[in-house]
C-alpha cells in the first residue's frame, strides 16, 4: 500500500508543477543588455504593459554568445522570441539561416529617415534590425587624475604611458601601468589596424589581413608589451577593467558601455579619439555599431505579430529612447534627440560622436566571425613571441579564407550517400531481426514467469531511452548531412563527408593525443591522491569525519563555478595564486594563461580539484572492507607501512578502483566546463582543446554542425571501443566483471 | 611519529588546496566595489561588507531561483532514486536475457559529448510543448543522472549476500516484497548517496536548463546566477555571494549524510 502511495505522491508531484497556463498574449523579448541597463528596460516594460493590460511581456537576458547559440536553436525548434535585442553583428547569420523579419515592410521610409542611417541595420539591402542606440565603439579613456590633456599622437601616447608606467621598486610588479585593455582579443586591436592604412575587411565580407598595416599593427602591440612595457604581461577584460577602476592603470581602451561602471567607481575619466599615427597621418578606426530590436520572422500567431509590432514601435520610439539616453546616457539612434540639450549638454556624448567620426561601420556578415577567428589564433602567437608578425598577417589571410570556405559551402550529395543509405538499410534490418529475436525471447521468458527483473528495470530504461534515443539517431543523420549556416532550415544527407574530413584533418589527431594525455593525467592525480588521502585518513588520523568533510568541498560546488573561480585565480595580476607566489615565496608571477603549457596546467590543476574528493571517498569505501585482521597478521610478519600498502591495501581496492576510474575516464574525456572557461575557449591561440571543446567550437562558433556532430560520434565511438577494450583487459587478468 | 606527522601535513596540505578557492570566492563577496581583483590575500579588508548578500536577497529573484531548484531537484531526486533502485536491484540480482547488454549500454550514455544532444533535446521538448516546463527538465535531469545511479546501485546489491533473500523467500515473500521489506532498508547508505548524486547533478547544471527554461520566473539558481555576468560586465560580487549560497546546501547535505557517503559509494563491487 505505501509503495503505491508513494508512486502516487510522486505522479501528482510531477503533473503539479507542469501545469502552466497563460491567458495573455506573451511576447518574449531576449536581449542582451548589461546589468545596470535592465532595470530602464524593466521598467520601460512595465510602463508597456500597463498601457496594453492583453499583453505581457517576458524579457529575458542572455549572455551574447549565449543570446545567438539559443535563438538559432529555438529558431529550430519552432518557437523563439518575438523579438530579440543584441549587437548588429549577428545579423548576419540570423538572416542567412532565414530567421528574422524584413523591417521595410514594418516602417514607413519616412519614419526610417529619422533614424542615423548607422542604426538601420541592412544586410543584402534589406532592413532587419533597428538601432536603439549608436556605439558599442572603442575609445580611448583616461584617468584625469595622471593625464590633463589626452595625447594626440602615438608618440606622444607611447610617452605619456611610459611616464605613467611606474615599477614597484621592491620588485612585486607595477604600481601603475600606463596603459591596460583587452588587448589579446581582435575586437580590441583592429582599429589600430586601419589607423596604419588598409581596414581588415574589403567589400564589407572580404578579409583583407596579409596586409603592411596587419603587420605593423601586430608589431605595434607586440612592442606595447615588450619594448615600451607599457601595458601588463597578462591582460583581459576583466583584468584590465579592475586596473583602471583603481586607478592603477593611467588610459584604457575600452567602449561606451563601460561609463557606468566608471562612473559608479568615481573614476575622474575623460574620454578621447585613438591617438594619430603619424606614419599613415590615420586615425585608428573603431567600429562602430549598434544595438537594436529584430522581429522573429517565424511569429506563431497573428495576435502574437501584432502584439510584437507594438512593442517594437514603443521601443523603438522618441518617447523611450528619450528615457534611455537620460538614464543611462546610450548614444541615441534618433536624430532629433541628439539635438536636444540631452546630448548637446553632456560633455561625454558630445566627445563621443567626435570619436564616432573615426570609425567604421561594424561588419554584419557572417564571415566576420571566421575572420575574427582567424585572426584570434595568429594574433596571440604574434604577442607570445613564436610568430612574425609579417607571417602571421599572411597566415590568418589564408585561415580566414580557409574557414569562410568551410562555412560558406554547401555540400552536394556524393556517392557515398548511396553507401550509406545501403548501410543504413542493412543496420535497420540487422537490428529488427535482433529486436525480434530478443523480443520473443524476453516474451518467453516473461511467460516463464521471470517477468519480475523486467518490470523492474522497464522505468528506468523508457526513461533513459526516451531522451537519449531521438538526440543519438539525430546527431548521426546529422552528422552525414549537410547541416551548416546555409542549409538551416533545409539540410539533406549528403554521404561521409564529414568523416572523411575529420579522419585526415592532422589536427584531429594532435587535439585527439591532448585529449588522452588530459584525460590521463587526470584520473591518475584524481586515484593517487585520492586513495593516498584515503589511507591516510582511514589509518591514521582521528577525527576521520571533519577531514572528510572538508576534502569532500570541491565536489559539492557547481563545476561552473569553480571553472570561473580558478580563472580568477591564475589572473596575472589580481590572482591569488601569483600574489602567493610573490609575497610568500619571492618568486616573479607567472603568466598562466597567455602560455599553451602553463595554461594547460592551470586547466589540469582546476580539474584535479574537482575530481578528486569522488575517487577518494570510493576508496575509502573500499578501505573499510579489508579485514582488520589482514594487517594484524602483515605486521607480525614485519611488514613496513609502503609494504603493507603495495600487498594489501592497493590490490584490495583495485576492485573498486577499476570501475570508478573507467567512470572517470569516461567523464574526463567529454569534460567541457572546465577547458572551456578556464582557457576561455581554448586560448591561446587555440592551442588548449580537447575534443569536446573543439567540436563545441566547430558547432557553436563557426556554424559547423555537420562536422561537429561526425567528430562527436568519432568521440563516441572511440570511447566505447577504449572501454571494450579496458573491460576485455580487465576480464583477461581477474577474470571479473566490472 | 614521523608517519603522524607527514600524514598530518599531507591532510592539512589537501585541505588548504580544497579550501583555497572557497575562500577566495568568499572574499570576492565580500568586496563591497564589484571587483573581482584584489592586490591582497586578506579576505576580509576594510571595505569588506555583507552589501553583496543583501542584495542578493532583496533586489534580485534570488528566493525564486532558490524555491525552483529545490523543487526540481527534489523531484529529480525522487525520481532517481526509486528506479535506480529498481532497475540496480534487478540487475544485481535476476538472471535475464540482454542483461550484460544493457548493462553496458547505459554506461554508452555517458559517452556522447552532452554539448551536442542540446539542439535534438531542445527540438522534441519543443514539439512535445514542454519548453518552460519543469516536467522537461525534470525528465532529462533523472534520464541523464540516471546511468551512474543504475552503477551505483548495482554495486551495492552486489555487496548484499544472498542468502537473505534465500531466508525471505522461504518464509513466503515475493520478489518485491523480498526487495521491498528486506533488501531496501539494508541499503540505505546506497540509497542516501544515489540520492546525493541525482540532487547534485539537477542543483548545478545549466547547459539543459538554459534551452528548457526561457521564463524568468521559472529560472533555478544556475541560470540565475549567470544573469550576473555578462561577456562585458559581470556583476563580480554578487555572483561570488550567490555562488557560495548555492554550495551551501551541498556542503550541509554532504556533512548530514558523512556517515553514510563512505559505506554506500560502491560503483564496483569489492569481494572482500
Amino acid at each position: 500500500m505505501q509503495t503505491k502511495k508513494y508512486i502516487i505522491t510522486l505522479l501528482a508531484l510531477i503533473l503539479s508543477i507542469s501545469a502552466h497556463c497563460a491567458d495573455k498574449v506573451q511576447i518574449q523579448l531576449w536581449h542582451q543588455m548589461i546589468y545596470s541597463h535592465r532595470s530602464v528596460l524593466a521598467n520601460v516594460v512595465k510602463d508597456f504593459e500597463q498601457d496594453n493590460p492583453d499583453v505581457e511581456v517576458v524579457s529575458i537576458y542572455r549572455e551574447t554568445e549565449e543570446l545567438r547559440s539559443a535563438f538559432q536553436s529555438a529558431a529550430m525548434g519552432g518557437s523563439g522570441p518575438e523579438l530579440i535585442f543584441g549587437p548588429s553583428d549577428q545579423i548576419g547569420p540570423f538572416v542567412t539561416m532565414g530567421l528574422l523579419q524584413n523591417l521595410d515592410e514594418v516602417y514607413t521610409q519616412e519614419e526610417l529617415e529619422a533614424f542615423d542611417p548607422l542604426s538601420r541595420v541592412k544586410y543584402h539591402d534589406q532592413l532587419y534590425m533597428l538601432g536603439n542606440s549608436v556605439g558599442n565603439f572603442l575609445m580611448l579613456i583616461y584617468n584625469k587624475d595622471y593625464i590633463q590633456t589626452p595625447p594626440k599622437t602615438l608618440e606622444e601616447f607611447i610617452r605619456v604611458a611610459q611616464e605613467n608606467t611606474i615599477i614597484n621598486e621592491n620588485g612585486s610588479g607595477n604600481q601603475r601601468y600606463g596603459l591596460a585593455f583587452n588587448y589579446t582579443e581582435p575586437f580590441f586591436f583592429v582599429p589600430w589596424v586601419t589607423g596604419f592604412g588598409e581596414h581588415f575587411i574589403k567589400n564589407d565580407n572580404i578579409p583583407n589581413l596579409a596586409t603592411t598595416s596587419m603587420a605593423d599593427a601586430f608589431s605595434l602591440m607586440h612592442d606595447f608589451k615588450e619594448k615600451y612595457k607599457i601595458v601588463p604581461l597578462e591582460c583581459d577584460y576583466e583584468a584590465a577593467n579592475a586596473l583602471f577602476k583603481e586607478g592603477r592603470a593611467a588610459m584604457i581602451i575600452n567602449g561606451d558601455w563601460s561609463w557606468g561602471d566608471y562612473r559608479a567607481a568615481n573614476v575622474n575619466f575623460g574620454i578621447a579619439r585613438f591617438p594619430l599615427i603619424e606614419k599613415s597621418g590615420k586615425y585608428p578606426a573603431p567600429l562602430v555599431g549598434t544595438t537594436g530590436y529584430s522581429l522573429n520572422k517565424n511569429i506563431s500567431s497573428p495576435a502574437k505579430k501584432e502584439a510584437s509590432l507594438k512593442l517594437l514601435r514603443y521601443l523603438t520610439s522618441e518617447k523611450i529612447q528619450t528615457r534611455f539616453t537620460k538614464e543611462i546616457s546610450t548614444f541615441p539612434s534618433r536624430l532629433k534627440i541628439r539635438e536636444t540639450a540631452l546630448v548637446t549638454s553632456n560633455p561625454i556624448l558630445n566627445e563621443a560622436s567626435k570619436i564616432m567620426e573615426t570609425g567604421r561601420p561594424m561588419p554584419v556578415v557572417p564571415e566576420v566571425r571566421a575572420i575574427w577567428d582567424s585572426l584570434r589564433g595568429l594574433y596571440q602567437s604574434v604577442l607570445a613571441g613564436t610568430m612574425t608578425p609579417e607571417k602571421a598577417a599572411s597566415e590568418a589571410q589564408e585561415k580566414a579564407e580557409k574557414q569562410i570556405l568551410q562555412m560558406n559551402e554547401v555540400l552536394k550529395p556524393d556517392a557515398s550517400l548511396t553507401i550509406i543509405y545501403i548501410v543504413f538499410a542493412i543496420a535497420i534490418a540487422i537490428g529488427l531481426f535482433y529486436f525480434t529475436k530478443s523480443l520473443r525471447k524476453i516474451v518467453s521468458d516473461i511467460m516463464e514467469r521471470n517477468h519480475f527483473p523486467y518490470f523492474m528495470i522497464l522505468p528506468a530504461y523508457l526513461g533513459i531511452l526516451s531522451v537519449v534515443l531521438f538526440p543519438f539517431v539525430y546527431n548521426i543523420l546529422l552528422s552525414f548531412s549537410n547541416f551548416s549556416l546555409h542549409t538551416f532550415e533545409n539540410w539533406n544527407l549528403i554521404g561521409i563527408h564529414h568523416y572523411i574530413e575529420v579522419l585526415t584533418d592532422p589536427k584531429f589527431y594532435e587535439i585527439l593525443v591532448k585529449t588522452i594525455i588530459w584525460t590521463l593525467t587526470n584520473v591518475f592525480f584524481h586515484v593517487s591522491i585520492g586513495v593516498i588521502l584515503a589511507v591516510i585518513i582511514e589509518q591514521v588520523m582521528p577525527k576521520k569525519n571533519i577531514w572528510r568533510t572538508i576534502l569532500i568541498i570541491p565536489w559539492a560546488i557547481p563545476q561552473y563555478i569553480t571553472a570561473l573561480t580558478w580563472r580568477g585565480m591564475f589572473n596575472q595580476e589580481y590572482g591569488p595564486i601569483n600574489i602567493f607566489l610573490h609575497d610568500y615565496l619571492k618568486l616573479s608571477p607567472i603568466q598562466w594563461l597567455s602560455q599553451p603549457l602553463t595554461t594547460f596546467a592551470a586547466c589540469l590543476l582546476t580539474n584535479v580539484w574537482l575530481g578528486f574528493p569522488f575517487m577518494m571517498i570510493v576508496a575509502l569505501g573500499g578501505l573499510q572492507s579489508i579485514p582488520k585482521s589482514v594487517y594484524e597478521s602483515a605486521e607480525l610478519d614485519g611488514a613496513n607501512p609502503l609494504q603493507k600498502f603495495f600487498h594489501i591495501t592497493w590490490p584490495m581496492l583495485t576492485p573498486v578502483i577499476k570501475p570508478a576510474a573507467l567512470l572517470g575516464c569516461i567523464w574526463t574525456f567529454n569534460t567541457l566546463n572546465v577547458i572551456w572557461l578556464v582557457s576561455n575557449s581554448g586560448e591561446p591561440a587555440d592551442q588548449t582543446h580537447i575534443l569536446v571543446s573543439y567540436v563545441y567550437k566547430a558547432a557553436f562558433n563557426l556554424y559547423r554542425y555537420g562536422y561537429s556532430a561526425a567528430l562527436s560520434v568519432v568521440i563516441f565511438v572511440i570511447l566505447v571501443f577504449a572501454s571494450l577494450g579496458a573491460n576485455y583487459i580487465n576480464k583477461k587478468s581477474t577474470k571479473a566483471e566490472f | 611519529m614521523i608517519k603522524k606527522i607527514t600524514s598530518s601535513i599531507v591532510i592539512l596540505l589537501a585541505c588548504l588546496f580544497s579550501i583555497v578557492p572557497v575562500l577566495y570566492v568568499l572574499s570576492v563577496s565580500l568586496r563591497g566595489d564589484n571587483a573581482f581583483g584584489a592586490k591582497t590575500l586578506k579576505i576580509v579588508t576594510s571595505t569588506s561588507n555583507f552589501d553583496n548578500y543583501v542584495k542578493l536577497f532583496t533586489e534580485t529573484s534570488f528566493l525564486t531561483w532558490l524555491y525552483n531548484s529545490l523543487l526540481v531537484s527534489f523531484v529529480v531526486t525522487l525520481l532517481g532514486v526509486t528506479l535506480a533502485a529498481t532497475s540496480g536491484y534487478s540487475l544485481s540480482r535476476h538472471k535475464f536475457k540482454g542483461k550484460q547488454f544493457l548493462l553496458f549500454s547505459i554506461l554508452t550514455t555517458q559517452m556522447f559529448p552532452a554539448t551536442m544532444l542540446m539542439l535534438p533535446f531542445f527540438i522534441i521538448l519543443s514539439k512535445l510543448h514542454l519548453i518552460n516546463n519543469f516536467l522537461g527538465l525534470i525528465i532529462i535531469y533523472s534520464s541523464t543522472a540516471l546511468p551512474f545511479c543504475i552503477w551505483q546501485m548495482k554495486g551495492y546489491f552486489d555487496t548484499i549476500p544472498k542468502e537473505l533473500e534465500e531466508a525471505a523467500k522461504v518464509d513466503g515473500c515475493t520478489n518485491f516484497q523480498t526487495f521491498y521489506k528486506i533488501i531496501l532498508p539494508m541499503s540505505l547508505p546506497a540509497l542516501v548517496i544515489t540520492g546525493l548524486f541525482s540532487f547534485m547533478s539537477s542543483w548545478s547544471e545549466y547547459l539543459v536548463a538554459a534551452i528548457t527554461l526561457q521564463d524568468p520566473a521559472l529560472y533555478t539558481l544556475p541560470l540565475g546566477l549567470k544573469s550576473f555576468q555578462s561577456s562585458l560586465s559581470t556583476q563580480w560580487g554578487l555572483y561570488a555571494a550567490g555562488a557560495l549560497i548555492v554550495s551551501i546546501p551541498v556542503v550541509v547535505l554532504f556533512i548530514i549524510i558523512s556517515k553514510f557517503l563512505v559505506s554506500g559509494l560502491t560503483v564496483g563491487s569489492v569481494k572482500g
